[in-house]
């Protein structure tokens, strides 16, 4: 009786550990990016998006599902807080969603290892998207996704705080002494001038400004160390030690908009995206748009974007197309922008877009001088290198910053 | 636990007295109330701050009371986040791990005590070896272990890894040591299977340490936070520090909100503090107990 | 993991159990093997296996993608390691910067905790006070919270204008911006010294491609901030393990030496403190294999910043697998980490093995369980 059930016991036990031993090896050795079987028929497409906020989580959402409605499909959004790390998770898992953002700065590394459909072609007119965004979506001549909007740097300035501290329409600042000039009047007052992001993507503008750049055009050399980039950082190391410009972290801010919001600074440097956190967070605040101060080269800013991805393992690339199509349709673009204030990658519904939002003239002009991000794989971690050294650059020596990342992204890319 | 208990004061000696001994009280006090300050405060500042709107609580960090006190914080946590769903998943996670360890760490305690079989030893020194395996090192191997066997991104991923742990074997294995042999060998002798043995006789003496063990599992599971990091990528599945953690590092134009992430982090403190509260009492009544009668 | 650990030394010390020849004990075999086998399946699936596919890993340049068990997978052997000790790069530096970052991470939370357990214990075992029984729990509480949650809390004691800073403004000091700034605790000290700008000779080289100047920074402000937090949680546990030993020393070793004349001090130093010594071994053993480990308040609280002075080796073996796609290096990485723990838990205890003479044998027993 005893051994009867104890002996039972044991054939289930082995049984369990058979099963599962069988489970470790079924999953794992046969897996490869290339052979997703595909399904035709409804698909249920998982989205995974890296929202700026409420209001672009609601407006993706609208559309997916109004796409999934009258595709007879149904479509999945998911809001990512932290999507790099959420998608690297997930294609590590081997479970990615179907469609996802992808950043151009993380562009690279993604379509380096295979994780990416190549689809772009298969989109109506590629060619009507702004070269500059194709090329930051293209690896190895293919151009891999469809860009889903961009947004480039301007300078926003609190009006309210900027009259409180004597200062009138004729003193916005167009050049960098210019700048240097009203922060000094500003911080008399008692008040912080600039709320400056501690990262490339907002103090890499100065550089650009200043004629120089993190790459070579072509995007395949480290050009960091120049007297241009040098003296661009100076430049902002000047503002940061004579407490002219603060990061957020020192203005107790997750972020810059946050301290322009809630008037701890007259200016930022922020992108489109900050009127919609504005909209919502600090609702009273009061400010204006213009173009960031020209450098001694002339004008310059950032262009940021980020494309539509199709997982390569998905099994529902067919569909996952036809969602992409919808989501860079042109009017679809133009509802996006009017929900979340980014600007549209067509070109053909740029006038549209002009005249809908006049006040975004100084965004949507930064196309004209913009400088896209870095986009060679392996270079995330040169890169975050280069911005621990910005957080500590008003007591850091910029020049081995500079060279520093040229020795590091020749490492990375190289090998 | 036994570490919680207090020694019967020896009576009252002549040095206990006199003006020395009446500073050297007041002394003691003060360090008291000084570093009981520093441990507790923080909780009550807590507590204030997610009571408060976010200006009075950029405002006033220290004050303790909120002015004007508000629930806005707390609103905000079940309209604006996931909560109630981290909250669930935590709970699901955590009961089923607590019983799991409760159950397999003494079963395998009892034996690795009592049953004499082939391997024993080695056994027991693996579980000591396994004890030694620092956590943090296992983040990356665990997460490749639960894709190739396709337990990842899972409830399943989320919580069979956890169900058993060295630490507990060895708790449970030292207790059934200290138990008298005597009681279970009548039992076996009364036929009882060895299962039926350990079920019925041994395991309802075994209470101290069955709820040592399963105060350790609960905290240890409802507190985990790296095995779920590691496990899972789906927001369905998070559980509540892996919510809260995204809730503090989240993306741009979240804000800080600090009532609302204060008011978060207490509510998934909550649990545990009661469980701390109220063991806290039975042991030091079981332990009074016992001093009275010795 | 310090709670883990609570029951141990209260435990009853394990006498063999007595083998008895006869049929009774006939199904042991099969029952005992049945009884451990749930947890050895657990354990062995969950915590061996993964170590041995983490070597593999480790060895590998798996990318991610995929899976690591195929011949696609560039075998690349011993590079991973060479990145991190022999050649001059970004991952060098990285993990230089790490380990440089925990070594003054753990000189500060290991000793300070120590002294504030044993203080705590002290307080809180005289017998002449009332309401022990709270301080006690007050003490100990912070412990058994959840690490995610108080960081949240901490983030907010040490915001610019949080508490922490108007405590230090009623004071009249002005406090830093916590978790903005990246400079060494050392540097501002030579700072305050008229040492603004550091001497060549520390500047020009040093080991592992960090300069000398940069290994003697001592911990950035930041770091502070998570020292002070991790200090605060795990005292209470160590206090309960002074606690717990303090109740064992004979109160007539404590009157004798009071007969003698001894002094409060003396009495302390030289009868309290040598018979708490196995209780200080296990607290700084304890400590030391912790706070190798650090890492939710890392993730939660600074992520490594500002300019990488809150990198941990724990938290950079996770970003560089889960972010950067490196599983290799990633993998890496943690068995440095793990080689480390291992050597400090070993070195620790043959130091004290060797003072304590002859009970050596015994103390390298008792310890390996309780030191996990």
């Amino acid at each position: 009786m005893k051994t009867r059930i104890l002996t039972r016991a044991a054939v289930a036990g082995v049984a369990a550990v058979a099963l599962l031993g069988s489970a470790a090896c079924g999953s794992g050795f046969d897996d490869s990016a290339d052979d997703a079987k595909q399904s035709s028929g409804p698909a249920n497409l998982q989205i995974l998006i890296g929202s700026s906020g409420d209001a672009e989580t609601k407006a993706v959402k609208d559309a997916a599902a109004a796409w999934a409605g009258s595709s007879g499909n149904s479509a999945t959004v998911t809001p990512a807080q932290d999507l790099t790390q959420q998608l690297g998770q997930a294609l590590a898992g081997g479970t990615p969603p179907d469609v996802f953002y992808v950043d151009a700065a993380r562009f690279a590394d993604y379509a380096s290892v295979g994780a990416l459909e190549p689809y772009g072609d298969k989109v109506s007119k590629p060619d009507d998207f702004y070269e500059s965004l194709r090329t930051a979506f293209t690896y190895d001549g293919k151009l891999y996704c469809a860009p889903k909007d961009f947004s480039t740097l301007a300078l926003q300035i609190n009006t309210d705080l900027w009259t409180k501290a004597g200062l009138t329409d004729a003193d916005v600042p167009t050049t960098w002494d210019q700048l240097t000039a009203v922060s000094q009047k500003i911080k008399a007052k008692g008040q912080v001038a600039i709320a400056l992001g501690d990262t490339r993507d907002r103090i890499g503008a100065f550089m650009v400004q200043n004629g120089g750049w993190l790459m070579s055009k072509d995007g395949k050399q480290p050009t960091a160390d120049t007297p241009e980039n040098l003296q661009a950082l100076q430049y902002v190391k000047s503002l940061l030690t004579n407490g002219y410009a603060k990061f957020p972290k020192q203005l107790d801010s997750g972020w810059s908009g946050e301290a322009f919001g809630k008037g701890k600074a007259v200016m930022t440097i922020e992108g489109n995206w900050i009127k919609g956190a504005l909209q919502n967070d600090f609702p009273k605040t009061k400010y204006k748009v213009v173009p960031l101060p020209a450098g001694p080269k002339g004008p310059g800013t950032l262009s940021f974007t980020q494309c539509w991805g199709i997982a390569a393992k998905s099994k529902y690339k067919e569909q996952a197309i036809k969602f992409v199509e919808a989501m860079t349709a042109g009017e679809q673009q133009i509802g996006f922008a009017k929900a979340f204030g980014v600007m549209p990658s067509r070109q053909s519904v740029r006038d549209q877009y002009t005249s809908a939002f006049p006040a975004d003239k100084p965004f949507i002009d930064g196309v004209e001088y913009a400088q896209g991000p870095v986009n060679a794989p392996k270079m995330d971690s040169v890169l975050r290198d280069l911005e621990a050294g910005l957080q500590g650059l008003a007591t850091g020596d910029p020049k081995t910053l500079l060279t520093n990342f040229d020795k590091n992204a020749k490492a990375a890319l190289g090998g | 636990m036994a570490v919680l208990t207090d020694r019967p004061a020896p009576v009252a000696r002549r040095a206990d007295r006199g003006p020395r001994a009446r500073l050297n009280r007041f002394l003691g006090y003060g360090v008291l109330i000084f570093f009981g300050l520093v441990f507790l405060y923080p909780f009550v500042i807590q507590l204030a701050n997610s009571l408060k709107t976010e200006p009075d609580a950029a405002a006033n960090p220290l004050s303790p009371l909120p002015d004007p006190l508000t629930l806005a914080g707390f609103e905000r946590i079940f309209a604006g986040t996931a909560f109630p769903l981290w909250l669930g998943n935590s709970l699901l996670v955590t009961v089923l791990v607590t019983l799991g360890r409760v159950f397999l760490d003494s079963l395998a305690g009892y034996a690795l005590a009592r049953l004499r079989f082939r391997g024993r030893a080695g056994l027991f020194a693996a579980v000591i070896a396994v004890m030694a395996v620092p956590g943090v090192v296992l983040l990356i191997p665990k997460f490749l272990v639960l894709k190739q066997i396709g337990l990842y991104d899972s409830y399943a991923g989320l919580i069979v890894p956890l169900l058993a742990d060295a630490a507990g074997v060895f708790i449970m294995k030292q207790f059934f040591e200290s138990v008298p042999v005597s009681v279970e060998e009548a039992a076996r002798i009364d036929g009882a299977s060895v299962f039926r043995t350990f079920w019925s006789v041994v395991l309802p003496m075994a209470r101290p340490a069955l709820i040592t063990l399963t105060i350790l599992s609960f905290q240890g599971s409802w507190n985990e936070f790296p095995h779920s990091l590691v496990s899972v990528q789906d927001p369905d599945l998070f559980t509540l520090p892996r919510g809260l953690a995204d809730l503090v590092s989240g993306s741009l134009g979240k804000g800080t909100q600090y009532p609302l992430k204060l008011g978060a982090a207490l509510l998934a403190t909550i649990p545990v503090a009661v469980l701390f509260v109220v063991f806290q009492r039975y042991f030091v009544r079981g332990a009074n107990e016992g001093a009275d009668k010795g | 993991m310090a709670t883990d650990t609570l029951a141990a030394p209260g435990t009853a010390p394990a006498g063999p159990p007595r083998r008895r020849p006869g049929g009774i004990r006939s199904n042991e075999n099969l029952a005992g093997w049945l009884f451990v086998a749930p947890v050895i399946l657990i354990l062995g699936l969950f915590m061996l296996l993964p170590i041995l596919m983490a070597l593999w890993v480790s060895l590998t340049g798996w990318n991610g993608q995929g899976s690591p068990f195929t011949g696609d997978v560039p075998f690349v052997g011993g590079d991973n390691y060479s990145r991190l000790f022999t050649e001059d790069g970004l991952a060098r530096r990285d993990f230089m910067t790490a380990i440089r970052n925990n070594i003054y991470y753990v000189g500060i939370v290991v000793p300070v905790q120590t002294v504030l357990a044993l203080g705590l214990a002290l307080v809180v075992n005289n017998r002449l006070l009332k309401g022990k029984g709270f301080f006690r729990s007050a003490f100990y509480f912070p412990s058994v919270t959840s690490s995610v949650a108080i960081s949240v809390v901490f983030l907010f004691l040490f915001a610019n204008s949080g508490a922490v800073n108007r405590l230090l403004a009623l004071l009249g000091l002005d406090g830093p911006e916590w978790f903005a700034d990246g400079r060494g605790v050392l540097h501002l000290l030579l700072g305050a010294f008229g040492v603004d700008s550091p001497p060549a000779a520390l500047t020009s080289g040093g080991p592992f491609g960090l300069t000398w100047w940069d290994w003697l920074s001592g911990p950035s402000v930041a770091m502070t901030s998570i020292i002070c937090l991790v200090i605060w949680t795990t005292s209470g546990t160590f206090m309960l393990m002074y606690l717990a030993a303090l109740q064992n020393v004979p109160v007539a070793l404590d009157e004798a030496g009071m007969l003698d004349g001894a002094s409060r001090w003396q009495r302390f130093r030289y009868v309290t403190l040598p018979l708490l010594k196995p209780t200080t071994f296990l607290v700084v053993t304890l400590g030391l294999i912790g706070s190798w480990q650090v890492f939710d308040q890392v993730y939660v609280m600074s992520q490594g910043d500002p300019a990488k002075t809150t990198l941990t080796p724990a938290y950079l073996s996770y970003r560089t697998a889960f972010r950067d796609f490196d599983y290799g290096g990633g993998a890496a990485i943690s068995f440095v980490l793990f080689l480390i723990i291992i050597a400090f838990t070993l070195f620790q205890r043959r130091l004290m093995a060797d003072r304590d003479g002859p009970r050596r044998g015994r103390w390298w027993r008792r310890r390996v369980p309780e030191g996990s």
